[in-house]
């Protein structure tokens, strides 16, 4: 970095004024009897955003805090943010090479689809039962180990569709089955405490099934194949066709984006699948009723929905999102029975991000996480510092959100 | 009745930790140690955490930050202070009396270059002195530390409750352990910090000389600190301490409503746990020698957990027996066997069984394993006497207290 100095301090301004508006502003409204409730929050944003300049205006009138405001100084926070890194480091290759940021874009995007997949399995499980899983990213992993095992060792040369369908009837199979032995006491009132109940038991979970992979499988990292031998896809190309027949092709986009195969399958099955779980909740009676007890669940009793099935049913959904999810990357990376922590963990990220137990908020929130993450490998100067920091871009993500607004984007009140 | 029967048991535990070192002397002493000494850590780890957990509600995923906080503490204090008896006029020193303290300037692991110090002493003649603080000191910076962050930590995550402080302490341990790997150059990252032993030129106890790499000295010093920690913990589950935060887990409106200070002992459990925490992560540091941040993965934490949960999360003494019992689990049953053509790979399988078993335990066995047996031998009698109680009262009087 360049000048270090422009971009430490455009951050500590950020840092300073927001701490300061957070603290202040709420006392402000306070004493003059309004409306704290979005008071913090909003304060620390435009505080961020604008320093001084937005912050006297608003403690002198205290004006109604509109939301809006607080998403314009977001904004305005993330192009603060940009300019001082860019003045601060103009030969970054994230500065100075707009394809370079175009393929980042793009591939950031690409793996938000398949992230926003996993955490939406996860909304839907807080959105019914009201807990969180911990042992979400253990059915992430069995679902890519399934597929491998599909493919390559139980039936070698099968079509990796039906090893997908393997992963989703297994995932699912062992979703209903924990549902039914250790979360269905919850709800009948045999456990005390059920919320760290669910805590704990879903990590005993997660425990489990990691070593119980590790023994049956081994540690030694496995990948399968490509789903899709697709050929090379160029568009628009500079001969005039735009199929080019090479056996193993990635898709470029304009001659500078270039997407990799089996990112691009994935990212296609997982929009596919989004499609199919929108149909399946907005159209068919199952998923109403889900719907139904997520929204209210006496009076989806009375109306004649056992909650009881809808809770072991959106349980094992959700594991199968995961699931499905890991058997669409398993060709993308190599596969460990440890992976899942990880892809766990950025799914906590994502479904706080954009609001606990919203559908929408954790498509979008895997959006946002799949594009920090890229932006955060491409863009730090020191690349071995930048691939150990990847898991704590979205911790601090996470951090952030769960001080200044624990409902995230979508979330209801808590 | 029997109303001294567990302290006594208690009193006899005791005296069989102190004198076990002394009388044991088969051929694994070495290994036996070491296990007795792991296990002490394990079990002030799991009883602080149940005070955590089990007795304020605090569900921390991030008590083995804490722990890491602690020993990277104090390893990076024996690793980069010095005092000299002249300036480097190289390093940033503060001068103190007649000596300066030294504090090293971080140059990585693979670097060529020579540190301040090294510098400075290749210019110095022979009579300058070099001599580090005394690792006790370090200790204590790693306590504290670690009591700084659960002060930070505890008043950060005030406003969350069950699973979002789950997340939160999650969130927290992965970004210490991601600082650790990626800042190199002052950790050493992944290859480890390197921490001297506890008792670098050995000690001399009644006349009889350790040298650093014994297991007494450290089998004691864990001993003290882990009973010591248990006595403190003991302390305060009896006192109105312990009272208010297992009002704070009930319910914190209601007690809040009652004039319990639930900001005050919200901070301070997390304070006094994470300093608990610390404090057995320093001295594992320095027993062990080497330190990496895969002292932060999660199995670790899942490892505490379900020593908590298998001995009994309400229940301090529970916790810790179960840990002890657990980590001698854990360890002998490493060993690999044979039916017929399959090897069974014991150094997973146990693991497998372990997280079947803390499933188990949550779903149909609250109290854990041990505290029921605790319970029933420190109840030994109480039973009979009431029953017996009852039955000397006049007729028709006792169906009242009958339910």
């Amino acid at each position: 970095m360049e000048h270090p100095l422009i971009f430490t301090s455009a951050i500590l301004w950020m840092i300073v004024w927001g701490t300061v508006g957070g603290v202040v502003t709420p006392r402000i409204y306070l004493r003059r009897d309004l409306d704290v409730s979005q008071a913090g929050f909003a304060g620390a944003t435009i505080g961020a955003a604008t320093g001084p300049f937005g912050l006297v205006p608003v403690w002198l009138y205290t004006p109604k805090l509109r939301p809006v405001w607080s998403i314009l100084s977001i904004i305005g926070m993330v192009g603060i943010f940009v300019v001082s890194f860019s003045l601060a480091d103009p030969d970054n290759y994230c500065v100075s090479s707009g394809s370079f940021v175009a393929s980042q874009l793009t591939n950031g995007i690409v793996i938000g689809i398949i992230y926003g997949l996993m955490a939406l399995g996860l909304t839907l499980i807080f959105s019914i039962l009201g807990i969180v899983s911990f042992a979400h990213g253990e059915f992430y992993m069995i679902g890519g180990m399934v597929v491998y095992y599909f493919t390559k060792v139980w039936f070698p040369g099968s079509h990796p569709l039906l090893a997908l369908v393997a992963a989703c009837l297994i995932t699912f199979a062992i979703g209903t089955v924990f549902e039914r032995i250790f979360l269905q006491p919850m709800h009948t009132g045999k456990v005390e405490r059920p919320g760290e109940y669910a805590i704990l038991v879903t990590f005993g979970l997660a425990f489990f099934l990691q070593y119980l992979v590790q023994a049956v499988a081994g540690a030694n990292p496995v990948k399968a194949s490509r789903f899709f031998d697709f050929p090379r896809l160029a568009f628009p190309s500079a001969e005039n066709a735009w199929l080019l027949k090479t056996s193993r092709g990635n898709l470029t986009l304009f001659d500078t984006v270039s997407i990799s195969n089996p990112r691009f399958t994935a990212a296609v099955i997982a929009l596919v699948m989004l499609g199919l779980l929108l149909l399946f909740l907005y159209r068919t009676w199952t998923g109403k009723a889900l719907r139904a007890v997520s929204q209210d669940r006496q009076a989806a009793a009375v109306a004649g929905i056992n909650p009881t099935t809808m809770n072991t049913l959106a349980f094992a959904l959700g594991g199968m999102l995961a699931g499905l999810s890991g058997a669409t990357l398993v060709q993308a990376f190599s596969w460990l029975p440890q992976v899942g922590a990880i892809a766990a963990l950025r799914s906590f990220v994502i479904i706080v991000l954009g609001g606990m137990g919203s559908l929408p908020g954790a498509f979008l929130g895997g959006l946002m996480v799949g594009l920090i993450e890229a932006a955060g490998t491409g863009c730090i100067p020191d690349p071995t510092r930048a691939s150990s920091y990847i898991p704590a871009y979205g911790m601090i993500v996470l951090t952030l959100v769960l001080l200044l607004k624990p409902t995230g984007l979508f979330g209801r009140e808590l | 009745m029997r109303r001294w029967l567990p302290q006594a048991l208690a009193g006899l535990a005791i005296l069989i930790l102190l004198l076990f070192p002394l009388v044991y002397s088969r051929s694994d002493y070495n290994f036996i140690m070491h296990l007795w000494i792991t296990a002490f850590f394990y079990a002030i780890l799991a009883s602080s955490w149940s005070l955590l957990a089990g007795y304020a509600g605090q569900f921390s995923f991030g008590h083995m930050a804490f722990m890491a906080i602690g020993a990277y503490g104090s390893g990076l204090f024996s690793n980069y202070l010095f005092w000299t008896s002249e300036p480097t006029n190289l390093c940033y020193e503060i001068q103190l009396g007649g000596r300066w303290l030294v504090l090293l300037d971080p140059i990585g692991v693979t670097s060529t270059q020579n540190t301040c110090l090294d510098r400075a002493i290749a210019a110095w003649p022979s009579s300058v002195v070099v001599t580090q603080p005394s690792l006790w000191f370090g200790i204590l910076f790693g306590i504290l530390l670690g009591g700084f962050f659960g002060f930070i930590i505890g008043a950060l995550v005030l406003r969350l409750r069950a699973t979002y402080l789950a997340l939160f302490t999650i969130g927290f341990s992965e970004i210490l352990r991601a600082t650790i790997s990626a800042e190199i150059p002052v950790t050493r990252g992944q290859a480890g910090l390197e921490l001297p032993p506890l008792y670098p030129n050995g000690i001399t106890v009644l006349g009889r000389f350790f040298d650093a790499t014994d297991k007494i000295p450290p089998y004691y010093t864990m001993l003290l600190l882990f009973l010591g920690c248990m006595a403190i913990m003991a302390w305060l589950e009896r006192s109105r301490f312990g009272l208010f935060i297992r009002s704070l887990r009930e319910d914190e409106e209601a007690a809040a409503a009652l004039g319990v200070n639930t900001v005050r002992y919200r901070i301070l459990v997390f304070v006094i746990t994470s300093m608990m925490a610390a404090a057995a992560g320093a001295v594992q540091g320095h027993y062990i020698g080497i330190i990496t941040p895969n002292i932060l993965i999660i199995l670790q934490m899942s490892l505490v957990i379900s020593m908590a949960v298998i001995g009994g999360l309400e229940s301090i003494v529970g916790a810790a027996v179960g840990a002890i019992i657990v980590q001698f689990a854990l360890e002998l049953l490493r060993n690999s066997f044979t039916i017929g053509t399959i090897t069974v790979d014991m150094s997973i399988w146990r693991l497998v069984f372990f997280g079947l078993l803390l499933m188990l335990t949550l779903r149909f066995w609250r109290n854990g394993l041990v505290y029921p047996i605790l319970v029933r031998f420190s109840r030994a009698g109480v039973a009979r006497e009431t029953v017996a109680k009852r039955q000397q009262l006049p007729e028709g009087e006792d169906s009242r207290g009958a339910r």
